[in-house]
């Protein structure tokens, strides 16, 4: 019965045998990497696309929880990650005098309103079909952003605000330098995202592979069956809701927290969800790892690619038009989104894991 | 068998007729709200957001129809209509900026000025029904079936196209010019009522009217509708029904594209984010009014008109708001929408 | 034999990896019905869909009315002269009994009216429910739907796929009667699973077996030959 479920085809659920120990150094090996990038890379410009990496291989994660895992299309998961960034941002800079004890403060109350929130949004999921679910939450994104533009008592408006981290995190608050590195506040807040993110990918992938994990697969492939089999399966949806827009919360206070600043352009405007989108896609839907690769590849085309084509514009400085399209790069972005899911749809890591299981097929017959 | 047949008709009959008593009542409750602003405003007041919240009613309606349209017939979410939306505004408002350039505009009488609006109507009808026609060509119609692609995949498109008109327009807000007759106003029991929210008015009741006459009444109409529920069918009785749903997508995603424009001269303004702006908009009344369902598109756009200009004038910050709120004891009450099929 | 209206040259059909045709080669004349036998899985729909072109044919020749066919795309065959109706009583159920005929006439002229006046004699009970939805039909009303608004076009080949599925006996009777007026008229190739009905309607006879045709003749030999019946239809 189980079997049938989690086909091997899905590959979710790796046989935990003699290849685990291969995956572990792997992964102890890329912590190690990523935690000496400040002494290796001296630029702070590399540092920042790293730690970028990091909270959106988290917040791309929890989403392919809910898009890979649990077959849901919910457009409003970029707003929780505003909340996230928001609910510090505005704590910090409306408390009189803030100190660390507001940072916890802070994750206690998003965890709050997007448990509140997804709590709510998943009442509604119960009631309507995918494709309605898809425009409610979408609906319900754009509200977040015209509230927060519209709302500038409160939120700045589209200018807006910008805030200091408190005691340790303060960036300018140093500690003396080590290896050459100054020992400051930002990289304090670089490891801090270091180590939310191992332990909420951790906390991902223990979720996928959970008994509760396993239902969801099902109710993902067929949720009439799962029903039919005895479970309960809006309890399940419910859990798995919660828990990727809590995380994706959790992701936007780590944004925040490194950026010192918000605006509604930055966390809630529809491109946020459209990248996130983007890098669950060329990652691979349903693999959790995949998170990374997108997240990486993004990220890192954001950072260089302008950079690239404004190069390759000033061999025709006059051509406006040659200008205009070096300008829009996200052009670029639009276009690979589309021929990803047309003729790429398992994405990279699903694509290899596919062929692995043919290559296994073909070993055994 | 025979009686069988009859006895299936005449009790469905019935129940249908019930049926259309309660809706009646329902609908009557529903007008009733919308009498409740008259206690914290003047008959004068309410008059006037009556009328403007119509018009805006029918200009959300234009969006909001394609969309309704294109789910309904094809069932395809569209999200690259809000591109349509927007990139129609942009091409009817350079019709009117070329106009402008002429100098007929800042002169224009009433009827020049509606040849002048209808000019740009076309002009982004047309422009939206060729980028409808290159989407569902080059893109849609690998994705037919399954929902999560074309969710995903017009997403992208929506990004593509409004990046396209960022290259061919630039980034930021532009005036568009109005024709002077619209600038004009009448007074219909001591209130101004301006001919632009007549002509808003006007063409929404037309294109509703219109669609409806369309698919009732004529054999394209029959076609269409076939070929929504039996493709097979219709393909084997000789009609080419992939270019039927070429032609759908198009005529769709014309009409976001003539909202766009109406809306363009409505503001007189266009930006390149206008289309999220609106698809708010759009898609709370086809979510109110039933997937698919054109009608309860037209009653759900009033609707949503009507209750933002109330709300705005009585709670500005709440306008929005309402909308939802609407939304949602919508969708608790009847989760399919007020005309929402199976 | 003389010209054949449709002749079918080692046809193979893939459906998904399953090979379904495997070289189905037979043709038929004008005038008449032809029955395609066999039992379940044979592959008797596949021969009319890819006829029909709805399933691409992955090998063969098919050639109606002189023309090449194989390569042609479905509305396109329609249009030629080729009229199909599906098994399950192919319909559309939201349109009213009028308005799926108003579909079937791909062209409106004297000649189409005059035949839609014929067709109505010939099924009567589609002219009382005339205004009414497909869909709340008896299955019998259904199946003569199905059947009418192709014939009225006045297409020079009728393919009929399985039309007694599902229907009763008493139907089935109504049904063979009126395919034997059918028949007067237009050519027509009946799948049929009924034996009875098949041989109240048809004379020339083809059995199919795995995607290949293993026997031709008439019917009514055929219904003389148990041992073939036996191997062939398990009927006997």
């Amino acid at each position: 019965m189980t079997k049938k479920i989690s086909a091997p085809e899905t590959g979710i659920c790796p046989e935990r045998t003699n290849k685990t120990i291969p995956v572990m150094y792997y992964q102890a090996g890329l912590v190690i990497f990523i935690a000496l990038i400040p002494f290796l890379f001296p630029s702070f410009r590399v540092m920042d696309v790293v730690a970028k990496i990091m909270i959106f291989t988290i917040v791309t994660a929890s989403f392919d929880l809910l898009l890979g895992y649990t077959g849901i299309l919910s457009f409003a998961h970029g707003m929780f990650f505003g909340i996230g960034a928001y609910s510090i941002a505005l704590i910090l800079f409306f408390a009189p005098n803030p100190s660390w004890v507001h940072i916890p403060l802070s994750i206690v109350v998003s965890l709050l309103v997007s448990i509140g929130l997804s709590v709510i949004i998943s009442f509604f999921s119960l009631r309507v079909k995918a494709i309605f679910f898809a425009m409610l939450t979408l609906s319900l994104a754009e509200f977040a952003h015209i509230l927060g533009v519209q709302w500038s008592g409160l939120t700045g408006g589209e200018d807006g605000i910008s805030f200091t981290l408190p005691s340790v995190f303060n960036f300018n608050h140093s500690l003396g330098t080590l290896f050459h590195t100054e020992i400051n506040g930002r990289l304090l807040v670089y490891y801090l995202i270091l180590a939310s993110t191992i332990a909420l990918f951790a906390g991902l992938l223990r979720f996928i592979r959970s008994p509760l994990g396993r239902v969801l697969k099902a109710v993902r492939d067929n949720e009439q069956r799962t029903t039919a089999l005895g479970y309960k399966t809006f309890g399940y949806k419910l859990y798995s809701i919660v828990f990727s827009s809590c995380t994706a919360s959790l992701g936007g206070i780590l944004f925040s927290m490194w950026l010192c600043y918000v605006n509604p352009g930055s966390v809630f405007h529809t491109a946020i969800m459209v990248n996130i989108l983007l890098m669950v896609l060329i990652g691979g839907m349903g693999t959790l790892y995949g998170a990374m690769i997108g997240a990486s590849f993004l990220i890192v085309t954001e950072n260089w690619l302008p950079g690239l084509l404004k190069h390759m514009a000033a061999f025709a400085p006059e051509s406006t038009l040659v200008n205009n399209l070096a300008d829009r790069w996200q052009l670029y972005f639009g276009i690979l989104f589309i021929l990803v899911v047309l003729f790429f749809p398992k994405g990279v890591i699903g694509t290899i894991r596919s062929q692995m299981n043919l290559n296994r097929q073909a070993k055994q017959p | 068998m025979e009686t069988g047949g009859i006895m299936t008709t005449q009790t469905l009959g019935v129940e249908k007729s019930r049926e259309r008593i309660k809706t009646r009542i329902n609908m009557g409750m529903g007008m009733g709200i919308f009498l409740l602003p008259l206690i914290w405003m003047d008959t004068t007041t309410y008059f006037t957001l009556t009328v403007a919240g119509i018009s805006l009613g029918m200009l959300i309606f234009l969006i909001a129809s394609g969309l309704t349209l294109i789910f309904g017939l094809m069932d395809v979410l569209n999200l690259a209509h809000a591109a349509f939306f927007a990139f129609g505004a942009y091409a009817g408002a350079a019709v009117l900026n070329g106009f402008d350039s002429l100098g007929w505009i800042s002169t224009a009488s009433l009827p020049e000025s509606l040849l002048y609006l209808v000019s740009a109507l076309l002009a982004a009808g047309l422009t939206g029904a060729v980028l409808g026609i290159a989407t569902e060509t080059l893109v849609i119609r690998k994705v037919y079936g399954d929902h999560l692609m074309q969710l995903l995949v017009t997403v992208g498109v929506s990004f593509v196209i409004v990046e396209i008109l960022k290259i061919v327009w630039g980034v930021n807000n532009e005036v568009v010019p109005v024709p002077m007759g619209f600038q004009d106003s009448f007074i219909l029991w001591g209130v101004f009522i301006e001919y632009f929210r007549v002509v808003a008015i006007v063409l929404g009741i037309g294109v509703f009217a219109g669609l409806q006459f369309v698919l009732k009444k004529t054999k394209i109409g029959i076609i269409v509708r076939a070929g929504v529920e039996n493709r097979e069918i219709v393909k084997t009785t000789g009609y080419n029904i992939s270019r039927i749903f070429t032609l759908i997508f198009a005529a769709g995603a014309a009409l976001a594209a003539t909202g766009g424009i109406m809306m363009a001269v409505f503001n007189q303004a266009v930006d390149p984010g206008m289309g999220d702006q609106f698809l708010i908009f759009a898609l709370i009344v086809v979510i109110i009014g039933g997937m698919g369902s054109v009608t309860g598109s037209f009653i759900g756009a009033v609707m949503v008109g009507l209750s933002f200009n109330y709300v705005a004038y009585l709670i500005p910050k709440m306008a929005l708001g309402v909308n939802f709120m609407i939304m949602a004891v919508i969708l608790l009450i009847r989760p399919k929408g007020l005309f929402g099929k199976e | 034999m003389s010209d054949p209206i449709l002749s079918l040259d080692a046809v193979h059909t893939h459906i998904g990896r399953h090979h379904i045709l495997q070289g189905v080669s037979f043709s038929v004349a004008s005038g008449g019905a032809t029955i395609l036998l066999g039992r379940n899985g044979a592959g008797k729909s596949t021969v009319l869909k890819t006829i029909m072109g709805l399933f691409p044919a992955s090998g063969g020749k098919i050639v109606f009315k002189g023309q090449a066919v194989e390569r042609k795309k479905t509305h396109e065959i329609a249009r030629m002269g080729m009229g199909y109706v599906p098994e399950d009583r192919a319909v559309l159920f939201n349109l009213t009994v009028e308005e799926n005929f108003c579909l079937s006439m791909i062209v409106e002229n004297e000649k189409t009216h005059e035949r839609l006046n014929e067709v109505l004699e010939l099924f009567p009970a589609l002219k009382k429910f005339w205004k009414t939805r497909a869909g709340l039909l008896s299955g019998g009303q259904k199946q003569m739907l199905a059947i009418a608004r192709v014939f009225v076009c006045d297409h020079s080949l009728l393919l009929i796929d399985e039309p007694s599925k599902g229907l009763a006996p008493i139907i089935v009777d109504q049904l063979g009667e009126s395919l034997l007026r059918i028949k007067d008229k237009t050519k027509v190739i009946l799948v049929e699973q009924n034996f009875n009905l098949a041989r109240q309607v048809g004379s020339d006879c083809f059995i199919l077996d795995d995607g290949r045709v293993v026997h031709h003749g008439l019917i009514q030999d055929l219904a003389e030959d148990k041992a073939l019946m036996k191997k062939y239809l398990g009927i006997g």
